[in-house]
């Protein structure tokens, strides 16, 4: 190997790989925000960016310590054995800079607490500095320089569907049952019915047939308009484009008149249905552009080696538009698997995982913290499904039949 | 969701009966009123409902208050056999598409603007056995459209208070306000000793600004008195008339400047109203008080669980205040079975008001309720509420759209710097828009 | 069409139709018939739209809803906004998403940094607000910058602002937030149509000479042509019913309404205007529509 053309070539890609790199950089620095944020509590996330478990953070309160109380109680706050600050049974009392402010005005041993030098008199200009002393003993107490505390709480809360107002976890180790509303901490709360495992199953009835339907029904009426002759096909290509920008919104009302007239609320055919009905368009729209671009002479030639359309179809048409397919399915499972909506009003019975979650959030959303959690899990599916279908993604499939 | 599984029946049970037992029996007086107890099936009547007739409710509910709902449901299922099949959403376009297909049997709501929608398909709630005796006339009025009773009230929450830390007040030497001048006084001291005195964030989505609404009714309450309020509902006072623009006028002041507001205009406009009302129980506070209905104590110990109630945090009515602002969740209904009927009866009877105060789920407009309450703090609210002298609902919830996103505009407008003439005409407009004078 | 030589059964095609025809008329065409027909109704649907005219001001009768949708300042906003979006948004994703599907093409992680471009549409199910709310949030009062981007600000001396609350900028960043999301779907459907490039084609053209630039121009992108366009038309259509971002992070307030954000909050309590903006947009397809069947044609003719 030539050290200098690998050079000259690594020189030539750079270019290439710097594109990259920065767009995948840019693309997923707002994920990892939200990944990294799934793994803190809700207060740490409500007063310090995700960020800042990457970096040092500045040490509050040591200067204010140091000045009024390490003569006495030491640089580590474990010099007085009566009063030992690294001790969270005693640090723990004070929760709150005036409980501090009232504890220091009792004397000790008939003198001030605090002195050489003493508080300011002031209260408005003493708590803000208590305030901080207090941070810098909790600091002290738990162990001085601690990683930062990461929890999987908003994870197993979503996963079992916890509808209290502590966390799961919390509530099984304190043993607080009442919270727990039936969940009992075992294994079997995975598959607990408000939990994410059984909304998980209900998606996927709901998401596979959809997709394949899709792809099924978009791929005949696709070949039709490409390579089939018509009365009335550019008009009705036309209103299918058309078709598309219709908002699902407007289909909700009489929809569900129709459905609740036939007995059809709430069953998987009615959801299967109505996302068929809106993923046709697209769909169809899509597949014709693939299908049509395909060279007429392969057509040709085997039709002249005695093909009949359907034969076509079945053995060109749909084995050439592989990677449309690939890239209509991906999508196509996607935006099924992202509703809400129709979800919500189509399938009340069995709540698909964007349901489920939401009926976990209190109305004010003050736990939103478990969507973070139920973002992710709900995540693995879609890129399970990405990279399964990315096998499809190959070249080469029409080499050799194109002309001149 | 409608499936109650076997421990939730036995935690109610034991609910219930830990509530008796805390219950201390009271000595022998000589009227003695204390109500032979007696089985729950002869205290809940059943309209006809038999064992195995299905209900079917929606409401807003989610997460815990879902649970503490189904809490208060759970004696009527149990004395009468009716299953339950409910639905939770806060997505009116969920419930316009279930109305106009398969209504639910029961809505309960947080507002009664349903009513104004879907009034030919609702049923009287007298004709369903609702027990009007248990109520405030002012509820009554509120729930009645038409000369019809369609909506009767089932869970209310106050919102002219203001949450604050009465440790922290007296470390700082400050105490309750009692009169509006007072509380003017006290926020500019406030200011002055360099204490934020306000936490005014409001950000909320789409729903940016109501926070800003409830701030200026109570003004609103203070300064001119419940009889306004109830003539801006109805249209005779416009909502640009000089007394609303007073109102607006303090509320610029306090919402836009740092020296009141935490972030000043900057910070009322993008902080979320949770995080406001945490920016003020929180280890270093930014601010001294937050304005914010009673819900807020709920969340206060949720995000800060080692903080006691009456200590740490607490309230006070809005300092002056003539008349009382709240909010309710309505039931409303839209069918006259036996199972409706019973659920409607169930909840409006006494008994159910006393379940409901026993639930702990907010206070129960119900008079059943009264005395049944166990927890502190809803206590205190549910004096607040019941000692009210006028009471008047959310008035923009009540306008209902276009009006209510027309003054959520004009608050945000306001604090923004816009002139506040310029910002409420487009209000004024919506309000005559619905009013029609 | 057909090659000339291929021959057909007269029902044939409708037999390859109808599922899919028949579908599509119960669920969109049906609904679509009946939107219409609301846009010239009252707000609850029972009567004509005329009854919403005040005496001394301006009224288009039974077009009442419509006068709403093309006239109201609230909605000329939306329009407007909408107009940037497309300007800005469809060629941003279109040509981010082309970019990305050919550069990735030459390097060896290619699968990797396909699903990082593609990962936030599939995570767009809590919405994309939690997500960016990291990245723009302010904290005004004293606390930390818990945003990402004012965090940087501050860190570099500057004073914190408020992204979602100052009109343009507030615009400017939701596009940010739609690019973000829909370019790996650009991506994934222009990768899939390179792929179908016939590989003599391009080796064709290196062997004569040209730098992959001159390739890229003069040979891939005249190729891939046809499914650029099929990508436009579905962002375009994408753009005009855009309205998750914006609800969720700033529900249209601050000038950044946008046309189906209003179309859906009035959904309820307005049904007539609600509809009278959805078949709104029905009308802004019509250009692409015909643009469209252009290309259909040109197409054929070609083949």
């Amino acid at each position: 190997m030539n050290p200098l053309r690998t050079l000259n070539r690594i020189f030539h890609a750079l270019p290439i790989n710097l594109a990259l790199i920065i767009m995948c950089v840019l693309w997923i620095v707002p994920t990892l925000g939200l990944f990294v944020t799934s793994f803190r509590d809700r207060e740490a996330v409500r007063t310090t960016g995700w960020w800042t478990i990457f970096t040092p953070q500045p040490v509050v309160g040591e200067t204010e310590y140091t000045t009024y109380c390490a003569s006495c109680h030491g640089a580590k706050g474990n010099a007085l054995p009566q009063a030992n600050l690294s001790d969270p049974a005693i640090v723990n009392k004070y929760q709150r800079d005036y409980q501090l402010l009232a504890y220091l005005k009792q004397p000790i041993n008939g003198q001030p607490h605090v002195q050489n030098p003493a508080l300011p008199g002031n209260p408005n200009q003493s708590l803000p500095i208590l305030g901080k002393i207090l941070v810098y003993m909790q600091k002290l107490s738990s162990g001085g320089a601690k990683g930062p505390s990461l929890t999987l709480s908003n994870y197993v809360d979503a996963l079992v569907g916890y509808k209290g107002t502590n966390s799961y976890l919390q509530d099984c180790a304190s043993g607080n049952t009442a919270a727990l509303l039936g969940l009992n901490c075992t294994a079997s709360d995975l598959t607990s019915p408000a939990g994410m495992g059984i909304a998980m199953l209900n998606s996927i009835i709901v998401t596979v047939p959809v997709t394949l339907l899709v792809i099924t029904l978009a791929a005949f009426a696709a070949y039709a308009f490409a390579w089939l002759d018509f009365k009335g096909r550019q008009w009705l290509f036309a209103i299918l484009v058309g078709l598309q920008i219709v908002p699902l919104q407007m289909a909700l009302v009489p929809i569900s008149r129709l459905y609740s007239a036939v007995g059809m609320q709430s069953t998987f055919l009615g959801i299967w249905l109505f996302h068929v009905g809106f993923g046709l368009p697209y769909a169809i729209y899509l597949m014709r552009n693939f299908i049509g671009s395909l060279p007429k002479e392969i057509f040709e030639s085997a039709y002249l080696d005695g093909a009949n359309h359907w034969k076509s179809f079945t053995t060109l048409a749909l084995p050439l538009s592989v990677p449309a397919v690939a890239s209509l399915g991906i999508y196509q499972f996607l935006w099924v698997w992202n509703d809400f909506l129709v979800a919500k009003i189509f399938l009340t019975s069995h709540p698909v995982l964007t349901v489920q979650i939401t009926n976990l959030i209190d109305p004010r959303g003050s736990n939103w913290n478990i969507l973070t959690g139920a973002a992710f899990l709900s995540f693995i599916i879609p890129m399970v499904v990405f990279f399964a279908f990315q096998r499809f993604f190959v070249r080469g499939m029409l080499a050799g039949s194109v002309k001149g | 969701m409608s499936t109650f599984s076997k421990p939730i029946i036995a935690l109610v049970v034991i609910a219930l009966l830990a509530a008796a037992c805390a219950t201390p029996t009271p000595a022998p007086t000589t009227a003695a009123t204390t109500e032979a107890p007696t089985a729950i099936s002869s205290t809940i009547d059943c309209m006809g409902a038999k064992s195995g007739d299905t209900l079917t409710l929606m409401y807003q509910w989610t997460g815990s208050e879902e649970v503490s709902a189904n809490k208060i449901f759970q004696p009527l299922v149990d004395a009468c056999g009716i299953k339950i099949s409910a639905e939770s959403t806060r997505d009116a376009a969920v419930l316009d598409t279930r109305v106009k297909s398969t209504p639910p049997d029961i809505l309960f709501w947080p507002s009664s603007s349903p009513v104004s929608l879907y009034q030919d398909k609702m049923v009287n709630m007298t004709t369903d056995g609702a027990d009007t005796a248990n109520y405030a006339s002012y509820w009554i009025d509120l729930g009645t459209f038409s000369n019809t009773l369609y909506a009767i009230p089932v869970k209310a929450d106050i919102k002219s208070i203001i949450w604050y830390s009465p440790a922290r007040f007296q470390a700082l030497g400050y105490t309750v306000p009692t009169t509006f001048a007072d509380l003017q006084t006290l926020v500019d001291k406030m200011a002055t000793d360099g204490n934020v005195p306000w936490s005014m964030g409001f950000e909320n989505g789409a729903a940016t600004g109501w926070t800003g609404s409830d701030f200026i009714q109570d003004l609103l309450l203070t300064l001119q008195g419940p009889q306004y309020v109830l003539n801006i509902i109805n249209g005779t006072t416009p909502y640009n008339d000089p007394g609303v623009v007073a109102a607006y006028q303090i509320y610029q002041k306090w919402a836009s400047d740092p020296k009141y507001t935490v972030g000043g205009a900057n910070g009322t406009l993008n902080t979320s109203f949770l995080n406001a009302i945490y920016l003020v129980f929180q280890p270093n506070p930014e601010a001294m008080m937050v304005k914010q209905s009673g819900f807020a104590g709920g969340e206060i110990a949720t995000q800060f669980p080692t903080l006691v109630y009456g200590t740490d945090y607490d309230f006070f009515a809005f300092p002056g205040i003539k008349g009382m602002q709240g909010g309710a969740d309505w039931m409303m209904a839209f069918s006259s079975s036996n199972a409706a009927k019973a659920m409607v009866a169930y909840l409006t009877s006494a008994y159910g008001g006393k379940v409901w105060a026993q639930t702990g789920f907010d206070e129960s407009p119900n008079k059943g309720a009264n005395g049944n309450y166990t927890d502190p703090q809803l206590i205190k609210k549910a004096a607040a509420l019941a000692s009210a002298q006028g009471f008047t609902p959310d008035l923009g919830d009540t306008l209902g759209e276009p009006f209510t996103s027309a003054e959520w505009t004009a608050i945000i407008q306001v604090v923004q710097g816009t002139d506040i003439a310029t910002a409420l005409a487009p209000a004024a407009a919506a309000q005559k828009q619905i009013t029609g004078k | 069409m057909m090659p000339a030589i291929m021959k057909q059964g007269k029902w044939a095609p409708w037999l390859y139709l109808l599922p899919a025809l028949l579908i599509m008329a119960l669920f969109i065409a049906f609904p679509t018939f009946n939107t219409v027909v609301l846009s010239f109704m009252d707000r609850t649907s029972t009567q004509s739209a005329a009854v919403d005219c005040v005496q001394g001001q301006p009224c288009w009768g039974i077009f009442e809803n419509y006068r709403y949708a093309l006239t109201n300042s609230i909605m000329l906003n939306a329009l407007s906004n909408n107009a940037l979006w497309l300007i800005l948004m469809v060629p941003g994703t279109v040509s981010a998403g082309l970019l990305f599907a050919v550069l990735a093409e030459r390097v060896r992680y290619e699968k990797i940094a396909k699903s990082i471009i593609f990962m936030p549409m599939a995570i767009s199910f809590i919405g994309a607000g939690i997500i960016w709310q990291f990245m723009y949030s302010i904290t005004s009062g004293g606390g930390q910058q818990t945003g990402l981007l004012n965090a940087i600000i501050v860190g570099l001396g500057g004073q914190p602002v408020a992204f979602m609350s100052t009109y343009p900028i507030n615009d400017f960043c939701l596009m940010i937030v739609g690019v973000w999301l829909w370019t790996g779907f650009c991506m994934t459907i222009l990768a899939a149509a390179i792929k179908n490039l016939p590989s003599e084609v391009l080796e064709a053209a290196q062997v004569d000479g040209a730098t992959g630039w001159q390739t890229f121009w003069k040979v891939m992108v005249p190729l891939v042509m046809p499914t650029i366009v099929v990508v436009t038309t579905t962002m375009t259509i994408n753009v005009l019913k855009v309205f998750d971002i914006v609800f969720v992070m700033t529900g249209g307030n601050y000038g950044t309404e946008v046309i189906a954000n209003r179309m859906f909050q009035l959904i309820v309590t307005d049904t007539g205007r609600s509809t009278a903006i959805a078949a709104l947009l029905i009308v802004l397809m019509i250009p692409v529509m015909i643009f469209n069947i252009r290309r259909f044609q040109k197409q054929e003719e070609m083949r």
